[in-house]
């Protein structure tokens, strides 16, 4: 058992007592990275880690990410550091600026061991489209298993325990969706809650800052450092911050939880809608309410489409700026409209020129109303749909896959003509801008599994709270590929 | 709305500046078939004309602007250290006409 | 067959802010290229736009003068297309719901008062500036971000000296507000003009030509005249009117083909999912507009009612809003207004533009202008004398009465001095009492002339004369 395994609220612990340094902290963090098989990162940041490192002496006891060793997700801008976004047409790009929530873990003296892989741009949910190819799942030493994606370098480096805490981002289910496969504690906020400023954007009414932890606590314990107003975004919201990780083990008893009925009745493996069940009752048994509820399956059959017209629209418009011009690599051309064709060609994979196509497509004059400005609408139904639960419910609660971790492979990218309502219900958190947490519910032939806990907007302490009581309910805390194995 | 043919999706991807296989414009077309559908499912259910497009999460109004005061900008060499074709301080692309 | 000419006007004004549109970055003319930038403004990713509070400010003020109905909740879109002068590959403008709507300016015409339509203002950003070498181009981003307000008039414009008066107008509301150099020849103005031809009577619209590029009123007037003639000619030759963007050619005075115009170019607009929707408060766009500098038109009443000016004097002065403001500083002081004008619009102008400057080059302060006009008013010294003095103190900005002194021309007007010199003069010469007793009245004149040889040639010659008639009759 090494310090390194430790959930950040037990390292700090043994930092203050001094039982371990943040360089060594470091170190170790550094030659797991380096040992790493999963293709979890863009750039192992060792001389910067271990200048950071050096640095701190004297433990700060109220402050939680002194010395703690951290991933970050390489669609956030890190000054003076390689920033790929997991494309080409970055794979030279250095910000000459810091992403706010870097800002603040840097403050807070956290320590960056890795820029982390991505799906390309962020724009995918397996893992494997990335420029440096796929990323693999740390409970799988054969290679088949994904870990999900997008932000799956993150996921894989805190399963893999190189790091008690990685930043994603979440623009469907980036974070949550691939939390599951790995066994972690993934959590976003309220849209706003945390600021944006310096992530990459995909589709930024759906994008969120989120994170991996190995435990509630340590999600919450994050949030109250990231969360806040930031003049450099100005949808980040002015309510105060709270401290997330207190009264989180307040009971939940009375608490409504709404489960959706059809998500449920979608899920085809029997295993997993067990471990769902038996999820239920752990909750139950905590004191909580459960309420089934019809959903709608014409809305949630609504949903892939929906995300994917409006996050394809927005994403052709946001990533425009990637021209070949102003930064990333420059190619030969007669006119300007070459060099920047050539880079563009070259610059992004397949998948994401046909994502573009779509979004472009979907934007276009003649066809926005039956197109962009539909899914627009059908947006508004679906998440009045989800407020209308939420009025009388303080938690919707769903399986955060309708699987474990699937074989490379089983899943693509390519759009899909079945609809996949358990693959797709996290989108809800973000169409409606929600705090969502997924946590590890079950193991299934040594692989984990999560629950989706989802609140009103702004109401993060209950749903940390709930989310505590089933950790504690079910035992998986600081669940890792190390430990499993 | 526009019909999906090759010549359209040719076209869009010119807009957008960058070109495509013509295997890719299969499998392209093969999913817009599918979103096509798909929307056109959505365009069915119930109050989904009568509702207000929704572009953000939530109805959220600020009442914030920034106040115009001008900071410190970027150092000529930050503003061009990403750019690999640099002249004079500026940023050369091949000559822009029309 | 009679045409009318059917003409709309879209004008972009650079707006004078401390900082850019959406990024906090300097907003400077004739900086070093590249150094006015943050960056928002060449895009790098994970950037965020922060809409400039005095640009809403600067928008809600036009759109005050404007007659609009200004919205009290600003959206913003984006208009994504690509070119070299676009860092983030699409502008951040207000497409569904500009800030100002329906609105309309008075322009006084040969053939009177008519009333110009507009359409809408919204707010958006500049792009960056591009300097075409021989054979490559080089980008500064200097500009890019930089605040616009772009005006559409509605297409009721029938002619080159409407549209002239128009563009003439928005000037002088963007300059007076404060919210623009407004400088056609410099580019912080910048005017689109749609033209198409109809015959007389008829509602429908011919095809319309874009004419870019014109950089002065003058030209304006002048472009959309060749314009209406060379449409007219091909109508009534048969032939079609194309639809294409032209250019003004300033030698040529001729307008000339730029491009054909195929389809409409698609933008694919959509709300700008960075930027909420902002809500204005009814206190915020009353304070925007109480505080708004005086427009001309206001100036002109006061000019006209409070200080009884012609009106061709109240537009001259108003033609240049520097000239106005520096008559206004004058006026404080208390001269006479007409005389002032006649000063500014005369003297100072002639001087300025030997010099080849402009008013803010000038040197004479208002209180000193004022106090010149004063001398001359109160009879102090001559308006021939005054001209002395000016060409002295427009140099210095020295004291007019100093200068009046050093040169020797300021007139004797104290009664009690011009006295003490009556008395003593009188004393002198019982004589020439005797004779004004006798009847002899040259006997005054005589002594006038003996007072002004002692006040070597100052003293005021009324009053010497007036007081010397006083005085003899007291003896």
């Amino acid at each position: 058992m090494s310090y390194l395994d430790l959930t950040i609220k037990e390292m700090h612990e043994a930092l203050v007592n001094k039982k371990v340094t943040p360089l060594e902290l470091t170190k170790e963090a550094i030659a797991r990275a380096k040992s790493d098989n999963n293709n979890a990162f863009e750039t192992i940041l060792e001389d910067e880690a271990l200048a950071i490192a050096k640095e701190l002496k004297e433990p700060e006891v109220d402050n939680l990410f002194w010395g703690i060793p951290i991933g970050i997700k390489d669609n956030f801008s890190t000054k003076g550091i390689l920033t790929t976004g997991s494309s080409e047409i970055l794979k030279d790009y250095v910000p000459v600026f810091n992403a706010t929530v870097v800002e603040k873990l840097l403050k807070a003296h956290a320590i960056p061991i890795a820029k982390t892989t991505l799906d390309e741009l962020a724009m995918g949910g397996t893992g494997t489209t990335g420029h440096k190819g796929m990323t693999f799942n740390p409970y799988d030493e054969k290679h088949e298993l994904l870990v999900g994606g997008s932000s799956c370098g993150s996921a894989a480096m805190v399963a893999n325990s190189i790091a008690p805490f990685a930043l994603g981002s979440d623009t469907g289910d980036s974070v949550r969706k691939p939390a599951s496969y790995a066994g972690l504690v993934g959590f976003k906020p309220t849209w706003g809650r945390i600021s944006r400023f310096g992530l990459f954007p995909f589709a930024p009414s759906l994008d969120h800052v989120g994170f991996f932890t190995r435990s509630v606590e340590d999600s919450a314990i994050a949030l109250s450092l990231l969360a806040g107003r930031d003049l450099n975004d100005a949808t980040s919201s002015i309510k105060p911050v709270e401290d997330y990780a207190s009264n989180i083990n307040d009971s939940i008893k009375g608490k409504r939880i709404a489960v959706i009925k059809e998500v449920i009745d979608s899920l085809n493996d029997e295993q997993i809608k067990k471990a769902f069940l038996a999820s239920i009752e752990a909750l139950e048994k905590q004191g909580a309410i459960i309420d089934y509820v019809s959903f709608s399956l014409k809305l949630l059959e609504a949903i892939y489409p929906t995300y994917m017209v409006i996050s394809c629209a927005e994403a052709t418009s946001n990533n425009a700026n990637l021209d070949g011009v102003k930064f990333g690599p420059r190619y030969e051309g007669n006119t300007y409209q070459e060099v920047m064709i050539k880079a563009r060609t070259n610059g992004f994979s397949e998948l994401i020129r046909r994502r573009f196509i779509i979004g472009s497509f979907a934007l276009m004059r003649e066809n926005q109303n039956d197109l962009f400005l539909r899914a627009q609408k059908a947006r508004r139904l679906i998440v009045n749909r989800v407020n209308e639960i939420l009025s009388n419910h303080d938690i919707i609660y769903v399986p955060a896959a309708p699987t474990t971790a699937p074989k490379i492979n089983a899943s693509s990218d390519r759009l899909s003509d079945n609809y996949l309502i358990a693959d797709n219900i996290l989108v809800l958190g973000n169409f409606a801008g929600l705090p969502s947490i997924t946590l590890p519910i079950a193991l299934i032939n040594n692989m984990p599994l999560g629950g989706n806990l989802m609140g009103r907007a702004f109401e993060e302490k209950l749903v940390f709270n709930v989310a505590k009581a089933l950790e504690n309910e079910m035992g998986l805390y600081n669940l890792s590929a190390r430990k499993v194995k | 709305m526009k019909e999906i043919t090759k010549e359209v999706l040719e076209d869009a991807a010119s807009r957008l500046m960058f070109e495509m296989s013509d295997e890719q414009y299969d499998t392209l077309e093969n999913e817009f078939k599918i979103i096509i559908k798909q929307m056109k499912l959505i365009g069915e259910i119930e109050g989904v004309d009568e509702a207000e497009a929704m572009t953000f999460p939530f109805d959220v109004t600020t009442d914030y602007l920034r106040e115009d005061v001008a900071e410190t900008p970027l150092s000529k060499e930050e503003v061009l250290s990403n750019a690999k074709d640099v002249c004079d301080g500026q940023i050369k692309l091949p000559k822009v006409v029309g | 067959m009679n045409f009318e000419a059917v003409i709309g006007i879209e004008i972009h004004v650079e707006m004078k802010t401390k900082s850019k549109m959406f990024s906090s970055a300097p907003v400077l003319f004739g900086a070093e290229p590249n150094t006015l930038v943050r960056p928002l403004d060449i895009a790098f990713p994970g950037t965020m736009p922060l809409v400039n509070k005095q640009a809403v400010i600067n928008a809600i003020r036009v759109s005050n003068a404007l007659h609009m109905s200004i919205d009290n909740e600003l959206w913003f879109d984006r208009k994504n297309y690509f070119y070299s002068d676009l860092p983030k590959g699409f502008q951040i403008t207000q497409d569904k719901r500009p800030i100002g709507r329906d609105g309309y300016v008075e322009i006084k015409t040969k053939n009177g008062i008519k009333r110009i339509e507009i359409e809408r203002l919204h707010m958006e950003e500049d792009t960056c500036k591009q300097l075409h070498m021989s054979n490559y181009s080089l980008l500064d981003y200097n500009r890019a971000g930089t605040p616009l307000v772009e005006i559409v008039s509605r297409p009721n414009i029938r002619s080159g000296e409407e549209a002239m008066k128009y563009v003439e107008q928005i000037k002088s509301i963007v300059q007076f507000t404060d919210v623009s150099d407004g400088k056609m020849e410099e580019g912080s103005l910048r005017c689109d003009v749609n033209i198409s031809l109809r015959p007389i009577g008829s509602e429908k619209f011919g095809t319309k030509v874009e004419i870019k590029n014109l950089n002065s009123l003058s030209n304006v007037e002048k472009a959309i005249e060749f314009e209406i003639i060379r449409q007219q000619k091909l109508l009534l030759a048969g032939m079609p009117v194309e639809q294409e963007t032209r250019r003004f050619d300033e030698m040529r005075k001729e307008t000339v083909l730029m491009r054909k115009k195929t389809d409409a170019v698609d933008y694919k607009y959509f709300t700008e999912p960075n930027i909420t929707p902002i809500k204005l408060s009814d206190e915020f766009i009353k304070n925007a507009i109480e505080t708004c500098p005086e427009l001309a038109s206001s100036k002109r009443n006061r000019y006209i009612n409070d200080l009884n000016l012609s009106e061709y004097d109240a537009d001259i002065l108003l033609q240049d809003k520097a000239v106005s403001e520096y008559f206004d500083e004058t006026i404080k002081y208390n001269a006479n207004p007409k005389l002032l004008v006649n000063w500014i619009m005369v003297d100072i102008a002639s001087y300025l533009n030997k010099n080849n400057y402009s008013i803010s080059d000038l040197k004479l302060s208002p209180e000193h202008l004022s106090d010149l006009v004063k001398l001359i008013s109160e009879g102090k010294i001559s308006s021939k004398q005054a001209k002395d003095v000016f060409l002295d103190i427009v140099e210095t900005n020295a004291s007019p009465i100093d200068v009046a002194n050093k040169l020797g021309i300021v007139q004797m007007s104290d009664e009690n001095a011009i006295m003490d010199l009556v008395i003593e003069a009188l004393n002198e010469n019982p004589q020439a009492i005797e004779d004004f007793k006798n009847g002899k009245d040259r006997a005054v004149g005589f002594l006038v002339g003996q007072i002004m040889k002692k006040s070597r040639g100052k003293a005021n010659p009324a009053m010497t004369s007036k007081l010397v008639i006083q005085e003899l009759k007291k003896r």
